[in-house]
């Protein structure tokens, strides 16, 4: 068997779309003891306006993760007493555009999926338990704003767009919160946690048939009502709302973020997405002569690095770190993208990023948690993680260097500094 | 499983690892931390990440570690008590995934072990230029501290707390004494590392035989004289101290240090770990469903223990003006659980839990190897979690309310807005 056929092996998975519209993805792993599972939604922080049944919907900001916080709950207990009871270690998360709720578990993987499908298909809110997690929340937003990583990421966003929901923190505000009704909730459910717009992933030590029994008894084998849903995204102009930031806390050395505003990305091009994955090793991972001067002068610190943000209607390129001399590391950055647009990639650097990427691939599949997350992932961005390597496989330094000459316009990008508060 | 010993305190392990896509060695140096040399040894990992002799540029062993179709290579100190562990690891795919049938294997037991034992000299001391650099990124970690002010804060207790004590030592050394470490003081404190450690070398997967006859090849000529570690510890129980520290910021920390006052032995884990675990250690933990989900009073708050130290730390993340309320809801969930009842519904379900998780431990190589090297550092013999389920299940709330009654508050640490602190309660 060749190196290649074996990572097609390796990168397998079942998967099977139910009469109800779900998408169940399943990969048994032998002689792994536990299951991770995910079941996902296409619903995120940016959904917040939309269309359900003819019925127009407007949520305030933060209105997906306080459902995802919600839909803990039911009307027979809250599902972290239930999980108690099985021994899985569950949890949930919000995205900007997805929510996803998962466990963990070696035994009683049944009754953990029952517990599971059953509370996020059947949902349950009053205003007295919407009041009460308005606290907890209100916590976790303080959190949040005391973190230097956090508010930087939320400033470059909102210096790149004007309207594009991905201005508003993913928890919203106390006072956003504040606004959510009962009502909202549930429009949300018939909208977005309606089967065809939900994935259920698994990995580890379970069956398909174990999965379709779990899937049948929460009623997922049936047809549904079709729901007609239209989300609705504000219009965007293609430069970025303000060029440059500033905000002070009470730390001790300037962080930077230098961003840019890309054209939304079309559906379905990989290559594409596959070459914004690449592009921060490129620019400046480790193995660029740009990380080794930064370094070397002691302007950055192992943390300086890259990411690519996609989601409907924004794609952006971040940069952030902190230094004592960020218009330095910032200046030369910029000078470092212009050199490669102009030159091209060096050869010897993308086979290795390749390579890199490559063997990251293959690592993903090792852990039962890894792989259903990246089997969840793929299904939501419309490709199989088998279609993601082959694309790798069949990129070239060619491609790349068409591709960048359209990306990282220096009109659209942003800066943002975090100064240290002076006391 | 297998563990042999190859030298003087040198020992080989080798791990199953059949069903991974991934092999890794891991090469453990574990001895005392000396309160004077805790600043080089802070430096030490940042410069063996370097490079080695084989190849000393750091940039072209990124690039041969991405050639290995990006092997993970990290060099990293942890504290063991009052005992220092800098672990040389790398992890990469099995040879079968690689495209053109290299010898993946082969190239990771060269690395780890070149980056471990055949450091890249000059002149006989570490290279100066690396060693400035490094000692400037360490000074700009330990300046840079307060950024994290969940982290820092709980930093700050622990050094109050452990003041005088051999865990009190810094794992990331002292700002002060950055300038004064040099190629010279480093090397030095190598040397002591490759003489004194205590060295596990752990293989899960790969070639066992040929990281075998590399590590033999570098151990002969080595001068060994293993030291004795240090044992367990634990600090005396003292009169409950508060401390407050202000910043600006949104969200107070309070991190809450408890002393188990006499040593414990390996024998109190596993009651020790569902004492944790039903205290504030899981989501079916007094601390997380009292004081966060029905008193709303933090939005993290979880309790953690090391049998290591002998103490218990308490961290959590308040309302500045609920800070002194969260106090007492901890405590007083923590005085319930020691003289209070105990349902056989949550003792269960905390059990299940830790059950559940002890399973699931031969499923990630990091967590199968952390799990024997606990086992080695505890100086217990290496057994499968299986067997430590069964040792759990005979746990009782007996056990549990010992760990927990045994334990005394010292110190409480609050990170909190100038006019929300503890006096203005």
């Amino acid at each position: 068997m060749t190196a290649f056929n074996r990572v097609a092996e390796t990168m397998a998975y079942k998967t099977i779309t139910l009469p109800s519209g779900l998408t169940v993805l399943v990969r048994p792993m032998p002689g792994y003891s536990a299951v991770h599972a995910i079941y996902a939604t296409k619903f995120g922080a940016i959904d917040r306006d939309f269309t359900v049944n003819g019925k127009t919907v407007h949520l305030p900001a933060g209105v997906a993760h306080f459902l995802e916080h919600k839909m803990f709950e039911s009307e027979d207990g809250d599902a972290f007493s239930k999980y108690a009871k099985t021994g899985a270690n569950a949890n949930a998360y919000t995205g900007f555009d997805r929510t996803a709720y998962i466990f963990t578990a070696s035994s009683k993987i049944d009754e953990s999926l029952d517990v599971l499908l059953g509370m996020v298909g059947n949902p349950y809110f009053t205003e007295q338990t919407i009041q009460k997690e308005q606290g907890i929340i209100g916590q976790e937003i303080k959190m949040y704003d005391d973190s230097v990583d956090w508010r930087l990421m939320m400033a470059l966003f909102q210096s790149l767009y004007e309207h594009h929901p991905l201005r508003d923190d993913i928890a919203g505000s106390v006072q956003s919160i504040a606004r959510i009704t009962p009502e909202m909730l549930y429009d949300c459910c018939t909208a977005f946690y309606r089967p065809e717009n939900m994935v259920l992933a698994l990995a580890g030590n379970i069956t398909e048939e174990q999965v379709l029994a779990a899937c049948a008894r929460a009623g997922l084998d049936k047809p549904r009502d079709p729901v007609e849903v239209r989300r609705i995204f504000p219009e965007e102009g293609p430069l970025p709302w303000r060029k440059e930031y500033e905000i002070s806390m009470p730390i001790v050395q300037t962080g930077f973020g230098l961003a840019f505003k890309e054209p939304p990305l079309e559906k379905g091009n990989l290559k594409r997405e596959i070459i914004y994955d690449l592009l921060p090793d490129l620019i400046c991972g480790g193995m660029t002569p740009l990380y080794r001067r930064l370094y070397d002068e002691g302007l950055v610190n192992p943390e300086f690095d890259g990411e690519t943000l996609l989601v409907e209607g924004a794609t952006c390129v971040l940069f952030t770190g902190e230094s004592q001399q960020c218009d330095r590391v910032l200046e030369l950055l910029r000078e470092e993208i212009a050199r490669i647009k102009a030159q091209g990639v060096e050869p010897e650097l993308f086979t290795l990023v390749k390579n890199q990427l490559y063997g990251e691939a293959i690592v993903d599949m090792e852990s039962v948690v890894d792989a259903a997350s990246s089997m969840a992932s793929a299904h939501q961005h419309g490709r199989t993680l088998y279609q993601g390597i082959q694309t790798l496989a069949a990129l070239t330094k060619e491609d790349v260097d068409r591709e960048l000459a359209t990306m990282l316009d220096p009109e659209t990008s942003v800066v943002v500094r975090v100064l240290p508060q002076k006391s | 499983m297998e563990r042999v010993n190859v030298g003087p305190g040198v020992y080989l392990t080798r791990l199953e690892a059949e069903k991974f896509n991934r092999q890794r060695i891991a090469i453990h140096f574990q001895f005392p931390n000396l309160r004077e040399d805790a600043t080089a040894a802070a430096v030490l990992p940042l410069v063996l990440e370097r490079g080695w002799a084989g190849c000393p540029d750091m940039t072209r062993l990124s690039r041969q570690l991405a050639k290995l179709y990006g092997a993970n290579l990290g060099v990293d100190a942890t504290l063991n008590g009052g005992n220092r562990v800098i672990t040389v690891d790398i992890s990469g795919i099995k040879n079968e995934f690689a495209l053109e049938g290299e010898d993946l294997s082969g190239e990771y037991a060269k690395i780890a072990l070149g980056v471990a034992f055949r450091p890249y000299l000059v002149e006989g001391v570490f290279d100066p230029e690396a060693v400035e650099i490094e000692k400037q990124k360490l000074a700009q970690r330990l300046e840079t501290e307060i950024n994290d002010k969940r982290l820092y804060c709980v930093r700050q207790a622990r050094r109050i707390f452990f003041s005088g004590s051999p865990a009190a030592v810094e794992r990331d050394g002292y700002l002060e004494e950055v300038p004064g470490v040099t190629p010279q003081t480093l090397k030095a404190v190598y040397d002591r590392m490759i003489s004194t450690a205590t060295i596990d070398v752990m293989v899960q997967g790969g070639d066992g035989e040929e990281v075998r006859r590399q590590l033999e090849e570098y151990l002969t000529g080595l001068e060994r004289n293993p030291a004795p570690l240090v044992e367990n510890l634990a600090m005396p129980a003292t009169e409950t101290l508060h401390r407050e520290e202000y910043f600006d910021m949104v969200q107070a920390k309070l991190c809450m240090m408890f002393t188990w006052d006499k040593p414990m032995s390996a024998a109190d884990l596993n009651a020790a770990r569902l004492a944790m675990a039903l205290y504030g250690g899981s989501v079916s933990s007094r601390l997380f469903l009292n004081v966060r989900e029905k008193q709303s009073l933090c939005y993290y708050c979880s309790s953690t223990c090391s049998t290591m130290t002998g103490a218990m730390v308490v961290d959590s993340g308040v309302e500045p003006a609920n800070a002194k309320r969260a106090e007492q809801a901890i405590l007083r969930e923590w005085e319930n659980l020691k003289t209070g009842e105990i349902t056989d519904e949550e003792l269960e379900d905390c059990r299940r839990s830790l059950l559940s998780g002890m399973d699931a431990v031969g499923d990630s190589l990091e967590g199968e190897e952390n799990w024997y090297y606990m086992q080695i550092c505890r100086g217990e013999p290496l057994l499968p979690p299986s067997r430590s389920k069964e040792a759990l299940l005979t746990v009782t709330r007996e056990d549990v309310r010992r760990i927990l009654q045994g334990f005394h508050y010292s110190l409480g640490y609050l990170l909190t807005r100038k006019e929300a602190g503890y006096d203005s309660l």
